[in-house]
């Protein structure tokens, strides 16, 4: 039988090495996507990824529920939102970047683009700008909207789950996700 | 409801945000209004931009190391100790403060021993201060005891396992049970399989295989250690898993590999260690998805009687997995294999049937003596061309019976997804004949054009087979270099001293028109009742031939009779070409045309026995 998170993280705490590495890698999609859709950049999130993971080692000792992904999401919310308070205080401009590609990797992406005869530039091209019009119009989102919609949308946790992930009501994650939906079907682009 | 619904209940209605009861009343609704199950439909549409950013973030296996490494320094298991001892410091405090004040107070009473008369003074002054001192004293040791004896248990797990460790280390040298201890799947303790050292590549295009050997430097303990290794979202072969030291062999001994039951894409191996330390590993397997081909640019001189020759492969990686700094190796040459890679890969588990696997034995002996073979064929043509600061790497190549292994120089990072294009020869001035080919029954009524050489020392190359893959041919239309795109083809594989011919497709400005101008029968011959039994057909052809261009040509045409029995009247050389062709070879000047006829016989029937007999 497959070991259950509870275990994996008694496991941990009792010294076994491979518990955490199990965590990480069973969490790791899940929660690095979120912090993808969370954060600004690539760089962002793998920060923020390895806080959260880092933040999940210290407290291990203090997990006392069934529930690890909330947990585990509730870390990686407040360490997110904590971070965009720090950001907003510091107001670091962003040179606005591809989300997942830096520099280095838009010259080798045209080497290979040339290299490959299948490539169909153009329709790469329209889904890669749509794609950019869905991020920038959930980054617009205020934090919790966006937490909320990527916990629900994204991660497809239930509202009740989103709720104990945010610590906050059944009715306020319906609201607040109400109130994202909205601006994002002003936002959105026609697929 | 009678109103039509708004765009709130239709959000609502879509993402569930309201109860059953109104989820209930808006599905009904729906279901009679076709204006607002356009409207639904409409954003839906609009909400799926949505699922354009799922699943775009992969973590990397680079992220997830570093994040347990980060990790690894320091377990959880020691805070918990720790805040054990935090529970417990104000009794330290307390202990300390009264140690102190007991040592002050008999220090007092050591200084002045009249006062401590005074003080003493009573019933039984010398038994009370015993007395006063006795409970004192030893409940501040009582105390203190309390405490150390708290600390000791509080350490005494920690202790112990110091103490294990130290058996691993050094102590327990000689006492490595003979037994594996029992690892049920969730607690073993783990070698953590650290980052790979080295990378080698060795690409078998033809089957869709690549053998991966890499060098891990693994820290093992004397006794038992468990190593895991993990295939997920990747196109690794779990059964072609194996596992060598390239130190102390003698003391170290691989003993499984397990894949623990219901666990998918994990394996862990059980290696018994008579030393404790680093020791590096060599880890081999093999995975799908890495994939290389060779392409080829050919440059004509405007003369059309050279042409520099520049070939290049092109590594994919579709794998899953990235490598870093590989040596990758290419094999020209087709390997047999019973399973395909991908396949092995994607299987729920790694042991679910007996797989049957010979390939890897086949081509590990392949590797082996590809190592032991001496001869190494060095291409120099890159340092030809690229003796610049950004030198193009260097593709060694190796004959291998059979097989050719070409060996790209350095190392290559060929990440996950992606591909690299490397040169891997630049031949200049060889000698080329442009030829022009008219076949009706296999090209119908185009000239086709042709470039010809031969992978042989005369026309600078031979040094090694030209594997298979596409060609371009340009054409340098003027002095500036601008060049013309002539056509392309591919290649077959070129052994050395082979010659080659590119089919470079139609040609436009060289036209072979025939022209059938006379047509007749001849020479029956009757059999008993009177009927024909046999006979000739005899055919006249007029072939036009016009060279457009401004450079002399060379053509060949090939005539077909579909019979064997026939005979050829012209002014004109030709050559029988096989049973049922003919051949005519003519050079044609630029824009010149050249017309010429023949007369060709054939019999039928038993004039096919007649034409055998005069032959």
């Amino acid at each position: 039988m497959e070991n259950t998170d509870k275990s994996l993280i008694e496991a941990h705490c009792r010294g076994d090495k491979t518990a955490f590495g199990e965590l990480v890698r069973r969490y790791g999609d899940g929660v690095f996507g979120y912090l993808m859709k969370m954060s600004k950049n690539r760089q962002e999130a793998e920060d923020l990824f390895q806080e959260t993971f880092k933040r999940v080692h210290e407290k291990a000792h203090t997990f006392r529920g069934s529930q690890f992904k909330n947990w585990l999401f509730t870390i990686a919310t407040n360490i997110t939102i904590d971070g965009m308070r720090r950001r907003r205080r510091m107001r670091v401009v962003s040179l606005n970047q591809r989300l997942d590609c830096t520099d280095q990797d838009s010259e080798e992406l045209s080497d290979v683009a040339l290299a490959d005869d299948s490539y169909e530039p153009s329709q790469e091209a329209e889904k890669a700008e749509q794609a950019q019009q869905v991020r920038a119009a959930i980054e617009s989102l205020p934090a919790r909207q966006r937490a909320t919609l990527v916990l629900a949308y994204y991660q497809q946790l239930s509202y009740p789950e989103v709720a104990k992930v945010l610590g906050c009501s059944l009715g306020t994650v319906k609201t607040q996700m109400y109130r994202a939906l909205r601006t994002l079907a002003q936002k959105l682009p026609d697929v | 409801m009678e109103h039509h619904l708004t765009e709130r209940e239709l959000i609502e209605y879509q993402f569930k945000l309201v109860s059953d009861m109104q989820i209930k009343e808006a599905a009904e609704h729906l279901q009679g209004c076709g204006e607002c199950r356009e409207h639904l439909e409409k954003l839906q549409r609009k909400f799926s931009a949505l699922d354009l950013l799922r699943g775009e973030a992969q973590i990397s296996e680079d992220l997830i190391s570093r994040v347990i490494e980060q990790t690894g320094s320091a377990q959880s298991g020691v805070r918990t100790r720790i805040v054990w001892f935090k529970k417990y410091a104000w009794l330290s405090s307390a202990a300390a403060v009264l140690v102190v004040g007991v040592l002050l107070v008999a220090t007092q009473l050591s200084k002045d021993g009249t006062k401590k008369l005074e003080v003493a003074k009573g019933p039984m002054p010398a038994v009370e201060i015993k007395l006063a001192s006795k409970p004192e004293i030893t409940s501040a040791e009582r105390l203190d005891k309390d405490i150390v004896g708290k600390r000791t248990l509080a350490m005494a797990p920690k202790e112990k396992e110091a103490d294990r460790y130290a058996a691993f280390g050094e102590t327990a040298a000689d006492t490595i049970p003979e037994q594996p201890p029992f690892a049920p799947a969730s607690a073993i303790e783990l070698v953590t399989l650290p980052r790979r050292e080295e990378v080698q590549l060795t690409i078998y295009n033809s089957a869709d295989l690549t053998l991966v050997r890499e060098r891990r430097n693994l820290t093992l303990k004397k006794g038992w250690n468990w190593l895991q290794f993990m295939w997920a979202n990747t196109l690794i072969d779990p059964t072609s898993l194996s596992l060598e030291p390239l130190a102390q062999a003698d003391k170290i001994d691989i003993q499984q590999l397990v894949f623990p039951a219901r666990l998918r894409e994990l394996g862990r191996w059980l290696i018994r260690s008579e030393v404790s330390g680093q020791v590096p590993f060599e880890i081999t397997y093999f995975t799908s998805g890495l994939s290389w081909r060779a392409f080829y640019m050919g440059t004509l001189s405007q003369d059309e009687k050279t042409m520099q020759l520049q070939g290049y492969v092109r590594v994919g990686n579709n794998s899953g997995e990235d490598y870093e700094k590989a040596e990758t190796r290419l094999i020209v040459g087709k390997v047999h294999i019973l399973d395909q890679i991908a396949e092995l890969a994607k299987r729920q588990y790694p042991y679910n049937r007996p797989v049957e696997f010979d390939a890897y034995s086949g081509i590990r002996a392949l590797e082996d003596k590809s190592e032991r073979l001496g001869e190494k064929l060095l291409y120099s043509y890159a340092e030809k061309t690229f003796d610049t600061e950004l030198r193009a790497k260097e593709i060694r190549k190796e004959g291998l019976s059979e097989y050719f292994l070409y060996t790209i120089e350095g190392t290559e990072t060929i990440p996950d997804k992606w591909g690299k294009r490397l040169l891997s020869f630049d031949a200049a001035d060889i000698e080329v004949e442009s030829l022009y080919k008219y076949d009706e029954q296999r090209w119908g009524n185009q000239t086709i054009r042709f470039v010809k050489f031969a992978n042989d020392e005369d026309h600078n190359l031979g040094e090694t087979p030209i594997p298979n893959g596409t060609v371009k041919i340009y054409g340098q239309t003027d002095e500036q270099g601008y060049l013309s795109y002539v056509g392309g083809t591919n290649i077959k594989y070129i052994p050395v001293d082979e010659e080659v011919e590119l089919n470079l497709g139609p040609a436009r400005l060289v036209s072979v028109e025939p022209k059938l101008m006379d047509f007749k029968t001849d020479n029956y011959i009757f059999d008993n009742r009177g009927n024909v039994a046999g006979w000739d057909e005899i055919r006249t052809w007029k072939i036009e031939i016009t060279n457009t261009r401004t450079l002399p040509i060379e053509i060949e045409i090939t005539r077909g009779f579909s019979t064997a029995y026939w005979t050829i009247r012209t002014d004109i050389a030709y050559e029988k070409y096989d049973a049922t062709h003919a051949r005519i070879k003519l050079n044609l000047e630029p824009r010149k045309k050249q017309v010429f006829e023949y007369t060709v016989t054939t019999c039928h029937g038993t004039r096919e026995e007649t034409f055998a007999e005069k032959q």
